[in-house]
């Protein structure tokens, strides 16, 4: 990391619009009381410590190096009820800690996700017994830190792009107007059955489906402190969500990835663009896009029951969106489904938090609560709507997880689940 | 399809939502973060002073002046209100009677009168004649046994008797290598069976002679009972003194009224600000949350609005000394700030007792109106009562927001 992009992030923390927020806090300790990180490591001093009182202090110099075991859950702004900025701060400032003291190249790796995806696609069995292989595991630890127990995508041998090229074309003529299906890097490569449901629910709701070419919004690289290659990712998936159309609503499946295009890019990375801000405005996470129809009487809810008890967890990075628990509310509409939530801040692996060799055991001790619950509660399947949150789920409990839609898609007797009757 | 809106996570806001949803009403709760309960001391005041201590508190509700929230709610609603949320949350969180104050030791050593308390709590009770240990852990801070038992011991019990109180630490990091944990990292810690064994040993070990011992609220967070598992190890009654924030015993009572409010159906919208509103004929037809990437209107039945006062940014004073009300522009019992705030610190200052008025369904009135049709106010934001002196704003909550509720189902039926 040069010097030049260093001096940059703290120009821009020192200007920061936001930082006026930290004027706000009355040190009342209600972001301690939520942060998942500082509740299982005395490593973290917790988000009113690195932010608004390290704040003070950061004049020139990164003062709490703790900063870095933020996991970016984004849960102290969330529930700060004086409106400070507190995550979206640390997160820059923990940007420019680590543009002035170096990246390291595991991070610069594990933010790659849409070039893992075209790498390993073709290769896919191979990919997937590779890091399925606990000797290779521990080398991948020992060489670039990544840690050997963390969850690792499944490749597949089709691509989302494969499926939608070689399935048949739709037989219904659209009812309702047209949506641009925004799937994210999983839903490219890595866990294609999510955007295969979400597609068909829209379509057999009566909508045109539009699925333009798509890269990574980037979240990852921010997360990492990678702000420009962060920006440069976002503003590229920006150009390509608004190549169809500035009218339609982009719906995303893509949990988290949708609070990036809403409002991440712009309130950390610091994105001033007015394309940036239309995509946000459109952008609806597909249980928010079902809700909205719900509300307005607009959904059918012509669904079969599923027979099942199945526990529901919000991932931070979706509950930071301001919109509730659309997914748990939509998943109550189904007859017979017995919807538990997590009541969880934080599966732990925020991204790439629990992947680093570091941050794996803390990472492991944020989830335990919900892993505990999905194991007590459980009847073969969980559900959650962000990609990493169901791969950190699954790793640690053993139970299959499946985005909310999938559910719907069956209620909707578009298909099923396997392994549910 | 519209659904009653809800806005402030605090006790009234809780208490609006949960009592609508019961009530089979579709509810959206809006909050602009997690509410202050988690900053409370976990218990219920109805009225604490009224200016002297009150003993008896529905009888000085019964007897407050005209223009307090109190006035036009009446006792009987008041206690009908506090028992309805002591029974929602049930023996193993609230316990008492609204007709009596306990009078219990705060983490400085003074006695502060409250009603509804949590079972952990009670035999903390200050009664003439009884010995208390104050047992504090070294490693946790904002609690030192000395001041307290120093400041009970030289302070008369509400009932005229004296009272001894001694010192004792013991020595057990919940954390390994950490010097000054909150509370919570304890309550955390607690939750444990085996800590909470080994804490009940040193405790033990350490309370000497007394009927009570008094130890810091860190009992546990989400395991309740704790506090019996090491009563039973000392042998005596122990009670939790609550601590300042992060303060246990209030997350309790957020964490299970939450809980409640989801298992009751209710939509809750946390993190996003409501920053404007549309009406027409007299009526709120949708509010404007500020949610990721836009905004978004909710369609309004009606609306509970407990968005709190001065402290949470509802009502502000400008820097020409104007006083106003952010979201709705409701008119106030004064706009002007400079006559409000007297010179003497400690005494009342008449600022604080600013708010809106309402009618007698609790809708905010301008004159004798009511601003809008389906407007309702409870909690902080309502005008006639300096809450903190009188210890009497969680009462006020509870309250006014079973009266918003009511009339709105009542309205609806």
């Amino acid at each position: 990391m040069s010097k030049d992009e260093a001096k940059r992030l703290r120009e821009r923390l020192n200007n920061e619009l936001n930082r006026a927020t930290l004027d706000h806090c009355v040190k009342c300790t209600i972001c301690e009381q939520s942060c998942p990180v500082s509740a299982v490591t005395p490593l973290f001093s917790g988000p009113k410590f690195v932010g608004p009182q390290a704040e003070r202090f950061r004049d020139g110099e990164s003062v709490d190096h703790s900063v870095d075991y933020c996991s970016s859950c984004g849960t102290c702004s969330v529930v700060c009820p004086q409106g400070v900025k507190v995550a979206e701060l640390n997160s820059l400032a923990r940007a420019v800690m680590k543009a002035e003291h170096g990246i390291p190249v595991r991070d610069r790796l594990i933010t790659q996700t849409t070039l893992m995806g075209r790498a390993m696609t073709p290769l896919a069995p191979v990919a997937n017994a590779v890091l399925g292989n606990s000797a290779a595991r521990r080398v991948m630890e020992l060489a670039v830190g990544v840690a050997a127990s963390a969850p690792m995508p499944t490749a597949h041998g089709q691509t989302l792009r494969g499926w939608l090229k070689k399935r048949p074309a739709p037989t219904k003529a659209p009812t309702r107007g047209p949506v641009i299906f925004f799937h994210g890097c999983a839903g490219a490569f890595f866990e294609t059955e999510a955007a295969k449901a979400a597609i068909e629910v829209l379509e057999h709701l009566g909508f045109e489906v539009i699925v333009p070419e798509q890269g990574c919004c980037g979240l990852a690289e921010q997360s990492n402190g990678l702000f420009a290659q962060a920006s440069d990712a976002v503003l590229k998936l920006v150009g390509q969500l608004r190549a169809p159309g500035t009218a339609a609503p982009v719906v995303s499946v893509a949990g988290s990835c949708g609070g990036m295009l809403k409002h991440e890019a712009h309130e950390i990375l610091g994105l001033d663009d007015p394309d940036l801000a239309d995509v946000g405005r459109r952008t609806r996470d597909i249980s928010e896009f079902l809700m909205e129809l719900y509300d307005a009487g607009e959904l059918p809810t012509d669904f079969a029951p599923i027979p099942l008890r199945v526990p529901y967890h919000q991932p931070c990075q979706v509950r930071s969106q301001g919109m509730g628990m659309p997914a748990a509310d939509l998943l109550r509409l189904i007859p017979e489904l017995e919807v538990v939530e997590s009541n969880a801040v934080c599966c732990g692996i925020a991204g790439t938090y629990g992947l680093k060799k570091e941050k794996y055991e803390i990472a492991q001790a944020v989830g335990k609560p919900l892993f505990d619950l999905v194991l007590e509660l459980n009847q073969g399947l969980a559900a959650c709507d962000t990609e990493t949150c169901r791969w950190q789920i699954a790793k640690s409990t053993g139970v299959k997880t499946v985005h909310p839609i999938q559910l719907v898609h069956q209620a909707y007797g578009l298909g099923r689940l396997p392994g549910l009757g | 399809m519209s659904r009653d809106i809800v806005i402030g996570a605090g006790l009234a806001g809780l208490c609006a939502a949960l009592r609508l949803a019961q009530a089979g009403r579709p509810v959206t709760l809006v909050a602009k973060g997690a509410g202050g309960l988690g900053l409370s001391q976990g218990t219920i005041d109805i009225l604490g002073y009224a200016p002297d201590r009150v003993f008896a508190p529905l009888d000085a509700v019964g007897a407050v002046a005209s223009d307090h929230p109190y006035s036009g709610i009446g006792p009987d609603a008041v206690a009908a209100s506090a028992a309805w949320l002591r029974d929602e949350l049930g023996p193993e969180l609230l316990v008492g009677d609204p007709g009596v104050n306990l009078h219990l030791p705060t983490a400085l050593g003074s006695i502060r009168p409250t009603c509804l308390a949590q079972p952990s709590m009670v035999e903390g009770a200050i009664v003439g004649g009884r010995r208390y240990a104050v047992v504090g852990v070294r490693q946790l801070k904002d609690f030192s046994p000395e001041l307290v038992a120093g400041n009970l011991a030289r302070t008369p019990a509400p009932d005229g008797g004296a009272i001894e109180a001694h010192p004792a630490w013991i020595d057990l990091p919940a954390r390994p290598g950490e010097a000054d944990a909150s509370g919570l990292t304890y309550a955390r810690a607690l939750d444990d069976v085996a800590f909470a064994d080994a804490f009940a040993a040193a405790v033990a070990a350490v309370a000497g002679e007394c009927d009570v011992v008094l130890l810091p609220a860190v009992l546990g967070l989400r395991r309740l009972g704790v506090w019996r598992q090491v009563s039973a190890r000392v042998g005596r009654p122990v009670a939790e003194v609550p601590l300042q924030p992060p303060s246990v015993p209030g997350i309790r009572l957020y964490e299970a009224l939450l809980g409640r409010l989801r298992a009751a159906g209710v939509r809750h919208v946390q993190g996003s600000l409501v920053t404007g509103f549309q009406a027409k004929d007299g009526r709120l037809r949708s509010v404007t949350v500020a949610a990721a990437g836009g905004p978004r209107e909710l369609a309004a039945a009606h609306v509970v609005y407990a968005p709190g006062g001065f402290e949470s940014g509802a009502l502000a004073v400008d820097s020409y000394g104007t006083i106003a009300e952010r979201l709705f522009g409701l008119p106030l019992t004064a706009s002007s700030s400079p006559d409000l705030v007297g010179p003497d610190f400690w005494a009342p200052h008449r600022l604080f007792q600013v708010g809106v008025r309402t009618d007698a369904a609790g809708r905010p009135v301008d004159g004798e109106a009511a601003v809008y049709a389906n407007l309702y106010a409870a909690g902080g934001l309502i005008a006639g009562a300096e809450r903190w002196r009188e210890k009497s704003g969680d009462g006020i909550a509870v309250a006014t927001a079973v009266r918003a509720a009511d009339a709105i189902i009542g309205g609806a039926a």
